[in-house]
């Protein structure tokens, strides 16, 4: 099991730098260097001021060589400058991993209570007209446009109703007030995970009911509800587990659109202005955090499949 | 990185299922089906939908004949005007007639959701073809392919692709010119990334299917490998790639709104619903109707598509008529 | 009990299940939402810009130099009537008060030495005096190359800072434009604190100064504010400085809220956590306007344009935009007054040139070109495109006239205006395509490298009587080997503009220099590099009971005249 899980970290390592390589490949591809971005706006940059501020950000060396330079640098713990706050990158991000944990958090929280019960009953009482009702509800979370659930709970709650603020993140050390910003992004990021996470319980509900070891125990006489405690539910797991795995890498930095429509400062909204703002450190950084999420969850998805399953060894 | 967790790469259902059910819906005759389909009453009803809203788009020009409006001409004199005999839901922000930029943005999100659907689901298909058949190295190259792509950041991926100068590429000037280099280009982009989910069902399939005896005896007779994935396997893998393709359709059309959103969409004046609804979120206060028409659009044919792929699928596995719930 | 505990999920279907999530909601946050209405003497202004750092020399920004201007002051600024003056000086230095004198320099040119006083009772908020060796300083951090201070240029000008006393400096520098006397962007730094710390390593200083890494030093401000808390991202709060020397302000706190949504920064205005939002950095014109129709009783809007000047650059290396007709035909096509009337309820102003009707320079002579498809019809036949063939006009050889237009992906208001356009100039046959890209990438690489194939829409954003040497200028043509410096996009290249240009700029006398302004104009409405549109303006949005705000209609954020503001109680 240790021995499992230490070489699931050794590739989740190599996995990162090569992710990392990737990335800063990809950001050194997009057109216009921050020096590019200072010209323009500025008219009194005159050539060699450009060459100066080029060699002062190191963006004079070929590409491969920067990296092997960041590389180094991050590998000793310097992550460097963000250029868009004029912050260590980390200074910049750990407040911001921290909202979006919150975030996240709370809302996978509350998908999870409200959704997994949900889909485990739609797939129990499959095509009755409860399964419908669960099944359009959601089918409506999945296929709701992120921004347009976003701006209707604005208008209703923070405008017609005026219950809640529009948006922003509530004046910092008031506990109060930062809940009441909470509310609403929390609210729309619950409503857009948890139809996913219905139709995949009901889907793993429905497959468990099928396999024999449910059906030999309902003719051994073990009454539906034993079943589905003793049986189901166990089984029906595994799956959902591996999915919500997976899932919350995905929440973690797509959260974008939810954190741009209230005002939220969180991962998404972080990375996606580093990168449009050519902060090359803060869009690196950001990326393999969100990354590294993603691998980590797996792990757990995995090391969680040989608690549930005990088929599967780790080894 | 996903925007708003509506990644093309999501299916809503367990690629290992489907896998299953490939295998399953050998056997059933096509009169069956149609019949199993038409027990899941929403799917049906879902059908019914999508196939006005695709009658009612490509009749874009009818209407426009009929109202005796242009849908691409701008009327300053007609901003945001109310509903009236000439403008049945009103007019725009360029006091465009609504109705038409409506039928025209379904006509744009309609094909982007279908084509990159598609050429999604054909790379997938032969991707996992390859890798199910072949198995070893090559399987393990192309899945672990597979995952770097979905590990990837979309958003920097798709600034540098956006940025790329199709003239320098040798595409000649006809096509980059065109005004609806902007639809390819979107289309390309959600291929190259949204392959992922059919390669890998294709090849779960595949590997289950190879072991058949019948793979095997036209591999004891001699065929061409790619005459046995062709004639084969592919025809007994269809049924999972419809389900997720279709589903897929819908999730296209929302991240081709949220593209939109972050301002890598279609490009206006083409009209697609998904820039109609992120240009009018600053008018929200001023004229909801732009605001509630495209969003509950894409919302009504997005679910309308899940729908679809559900009683699709539904309807290609047999054991789904006796798979009542343990309740019901 | 399996029985029993499948009964409670039975009933707890999410259908029945959201009415009581929406009831606790209401319990747990109906009762605490009403907006307390602002406390007298408090002010919360939206923005829609974080600043990337609060150092008043390294990046320019406007969000930057909003908040600054509640605690700073430069040397010197334009005021609401677009004249030069002194904030942190006396008295601005001319030649006639004796406080500027010509000299000559080393290499044979002139130069000019400035004579500045500081205000007496300028203190930094840490009680120290705001002094000569201050200037020294910021000079020295500026012309340092490894410092990464923006306006290198300025710096450079400065060839040397004498110290007369604690209160008073000399800039020498090495020439003699007309608007000599103002320093607008030398900003000074407390040597007592930035001194160590640029002296450690004037390369890391960009990163370390104290303006980032401690903003809430009092230390950093001798303005009537200084910030007292920063949330990064989200809000920056200010208070009284007990060391300035003016007018004490009106308020005991000001919160700078950032929100970048514009929805959002509305609905905060509308819930009241927001008093106002700053003109500078606040809502699109057709969004104010829709404002103003529903709430214009509750809120003050003032709309003043200024020197935003919204225009095409037309790429004058295409073949087709070469010919000076094309470009008037082009402009003749288009209904700007229309425009104006219809999508900004006239508060944005047609524009007819790159210098504003409000600036003293303002030529009334120059050509103008008002909507006139007859005569832009008669110019296209003119030059040949006289076949049209599907809408479109095609020459002799079956070319059709077709261009591209590009602008910021995700600017509503130009996306709005680009589709206009198109439409009008599709009536005259002229085929108009639209590629946008963020940003990133329009000002970064497309525009600054001359990659637009014919029209590129955005803004330049100047100061009164700016000259646009850099625009205009055939020396300031970016191209491969000047490294993409300068900003004439165009490529416009003409020897009597490029005269006149640097003729204006050491041009002392009033009344000649503005007969060279009227050259200038008129020749840039014959030549036409680029296609005019209109005048942006910012919409101040304020509470009826906010008194004091005076918009300047240039880059001078309304924050430098920040003590005058008052509350009126209702």
């Amino acid at each position: 099991m240790l021995n499992y899980v230490l070489r699931r970290f050794a590739e989740s390592f190599l996995v990162l730098v090569i992710m990392s390589f990737v990335i800063y490949g990809l950001i050194g591809l997009m057109p216009g260097d921050p020096i590019d971005l200072m010209i323009s706006a500025d008219p009194n940059l005159t050539p060699e001021d450009g060459a100066r501020l080029r060699a002062l950000h190191g963006l004079d060396q070929p590409l491969f060589e920067r990296y092997l330079r960041w590389l180094g640098a991050a590998l000793g713990g310097d992550f460097g400058y963000s250029r868009l706050h004029n912050q260590p990158v980390m200074e910049v991000l750990l407040p911001r991993l921290w909202n979006s944990v919150l975030l996240m958090g709370l809302s996978f929280f509350l998908a999870l209570i409200i959704a997994l019960p949900a889909g485990v009953i739609a797939g129990l009482y499959a095509r009755s007209p409860l399964d419908h009702g669960i099944n359009l509800l959601a089918f409506a979370g999945i296929s709701v446009p992120p921004f347009w659930l976003a701006i209707l709970l604005i208008m209703l709650f923070a405008v017609n109703l005026g219950w809640l603020p529009a948006g922003g993140m509530g004046s910092g050390g008031d506990f109060w007030e930062s809940l009441r910003h909470l509310v609403l992004p929390v609210l729309a990021l619950t409503l857009l995970t948890a139809g996913g996470i219905i139709r995949f319980a009901r889907a793993a509900t429905m497959e468990a009911l099928r396999q024999d070891y449910v059906r030999t125990a309902r003719a051994k006489g073990l009454s539906r509800t034993g079943v589905v405690w003793r049986h189901v539910l166990r089984n029906a797991m595994i799956p959902v587990v591996t999915i919500l795995a997976l899932n919350f890498g995905a929440l973690f930095s797509g959260a974008l659109i939810t954190e741009t429509m209230f005002g939220y400062l969180g991962m998404g909204k972080t990375i996606y202005d580093s990168i449009l703002g050519n902060d090359f450190n803060l869009a690196l950084i950001g990326l393999l955090l969100a990354t590294l999420t993603t691998l980590l969850a797996n792990l757990v998805a995995d090391v969680a499949y040989g608690w549930l399953d005990p088929r599967i060894s780790l080894s | 990185m996903s925007a708003g967790g509506t990644s093309p790469r999501r299916t809503q259902t367990p690629a290992g299922e489907l896998a299953a059910a490939a295998t399953r819906a050998l056997a059933i005759p096509r009169r069956v089906l149609w019949r199993r389909f038409l027990q899941h009453g929403l799917a049906v009803f879902s059908l019914g939908l999508l196939l006005m809203l695709i009658l009612i788009s490509f009749s874009a020009p009818l209407i426009e004949s009929y109202l005796g409006v242009d849908g691409d001409q701008v009327n300053l004199f007609a901003i945001k005007a109310p509903p009236s005999e000439a403008h049945p839901l009103g007019t725009d922000d360029l006091g465009r007639d609504l109705l038409v930029r409506l039928a025209y943005g379904g006509q744009v999100s309609l094909l982007v959701g279908l084509a990159a659907a598609l050429c999604s689901a054909a790379i997938g298909t032969v991707i996992g073809l390859i890798s199910g058949y072949y198995g070893g190295r090559i399987d393990a190259l192309l899945m672990r392919f597979a995952d770097g792509v979905i590990a990837l950041p979309l958003l920097p991926l798709l600034i540098v692709l956006a940025a790329i100068d199709l003239q320098k590429l040798g595409l000649p000037a006809a096509i980059t010119s065109s005004p609806d280099i902007n639809l390819y280009r979107i289309v390309f982009l959600i291929s190259i990334v949204g392959w992922t989910t059919v390669a890998r069902l294709v090849r779960g399939a595949t590997l289950s299917m190879r072991a058949r005896e019948f793979v095997r005896a036209a591999e004891a007779l001699g065929a061409s490998p790619i005459r046995i994935m062709v004639i084969h396997i592919l025809p007994n893998v269809v049924s999972p790639i419809i389900v997720a393709t279709t589903l897929s359709i819908g999730s296209i059309i929302l991240l081709e709104s949220v593209l939109s959103f972050l301002g890598l969409g279609i490009q206006p004046p083409t009209a697609s619903w998904g820039n109609m609804l992120t240009n009018a979120l600053e008018l929200i206060w001023d004229a909801p109707a732009l605001v509630y028409y495209p969003g509950a659009l894409i919302f009504i044919t997005v679910i309308a598509f899940n729908f679809l792929g559900d009683g699709l699928q539904d309807a290609l596995d047999p054991r789904s008529t006796k798979d009542s719930g343990l309740f019901s | 009990m399996p029985a029993l505990m499948l009964l409670p999920l039975r009933t707890l279907s999410p259908i029945r299940l959201l009415p009581l999530l929406f009831a606790l909601l209401v319990v747990a946050w109906g009762g605490g939402a009403l907006s307390t209405p602002a406390v007298a003497k408090e002010l919360a202004i939206g923005i829609t810009q974080f600043p990337s750092t609060f150092h008043p020399n390294i990046d320019s920004m406007m969000a930057k130099t909003y908040v600054l201007g509640m605690t700073q002051r430069p040397l010197t600024t334009y005021d609401q009537s677009w004249e030069g003056t002194c904030l942190l000086c006396t008295e601005m230095p001319t030649f006639e008060n004796g406080l500027a004198v010509k000299e000559n320099l080393p290499d044979g040119g002139e130069g000019v030495a400035l004579t500045y006083k500081i205000q007496p009772k300028a203190t930094w908020g840490d009680g120290t005096p705001v002094t000569s060796a201050d200037a020294v300083f910021t000079w020295e951090v500026g012309r340092h190359p490894e410092s990464g201070v923006s306006n290198a240029e300025l710096y450079r000008r400065i060839l040397a800072v004498d110290v007369i006393d604690d209160k008073t400096f000399v800039l020498h520098v090495d020439r003699i434009s007309f608007d000599y006397g103002l320093v607008n962007d030398f900003n000074l730094l407390p040597a007592h604190i930035e001194q160590p710390i640029f002296e450690a390593g004037p390369a890391q200083y960009r990163q370390r100064t104290a303006f980032d890494s401690d903003p809430t030093n009092s230390g950093l401000a001798f303005g009537p504010y200084r910030i007292d808390r920063v949330v990064s991202g989200s809000e920056i709060a200010l208070v009284p400085n007990e060391t300035w020397w003016g007018t004490a302000p009106t308020f005991d706190r000001v919160t700078i809220k950032v929100i970048e949504n514009t929805s959002a920064l509305e609905a905060n205005l509308l819930s009241g956590a927001i008093d106002m939002v700053a003109g500078e950095l606040g809502l699109n014109i057709d969004q104010a306007l829709a404002f103003e129709k529903r709430h214009g009783e509750r809120f003050d809007i003032e709309y003043e344009s200024g020197l935003i000047y919204e225009h095409i650059d037309l790429n004058l290396d295409n073949p087709v935009l070469q010919d000076k007709r094309m470009r008037q035909a082009l402009i003749q096509s288009i209904d700007r007054e229309a425009i104006s009337a219809q999508l900004f309820q006239g508060r944005q102003p047609v524009a007819h040139g790159s210098v504003s009707p409000l600036d003293w320079v303002h030529s009334e002579t120059a050509a103008r070109y008002p909507f006139d498809p007859e005569k832009a019809a008669s110019l296209l036949d003119e030059m040949g495109w006289t076949d049209i063939r599907d809408g479109v006009r095609h020459n002799a050889d079956g070319e059709p006239l077709t261009f591209e237009i590009m602008t910021t992906a995700g600017n509503r208001t130009r996306e709005l205006v680009q589709q206009v356009l198109q439409s009008q100039w599709r009536n005259l046959g002229i085929d108009v395509r639209v590629r946008n890209e963020p940003a990133r990438v329009f000002f970064g690489q497309t525009v600054s490298q001359r990659n637009f194939p014919a029209m590129a829409m955005f803004a330049w954003i100047s100061s009164p009587e700016n000259v646009p040497r850099t625009v205009l200028h055939s020396d300031a043509i970016p191209t491969a080997e000047n490294n993409w410096a300068g900003q004439n996009y165009t490529g416009y290249n003409n020897p009597e503009m490029d005269l006149l240009l640097e003729e204006i700029e050491v041009e002392l006398d009033r009344e000649k220099r503005k007969e060279l302004w009227q050259r200038l104009q008129e020749i840039y409405a014959e030549d036409l590099p680029v296609i005019p549109l209109y005048w942006r303006a910012n919409s101040h949005i304020r509470p009826d009971w906010l008194t004091g705000v005076r918009p300047t209609g240039h880059q001078a954020p309304t924050s430098l005249w920040v003590e005058e503001w008052g509350h009126e109680d209702p």
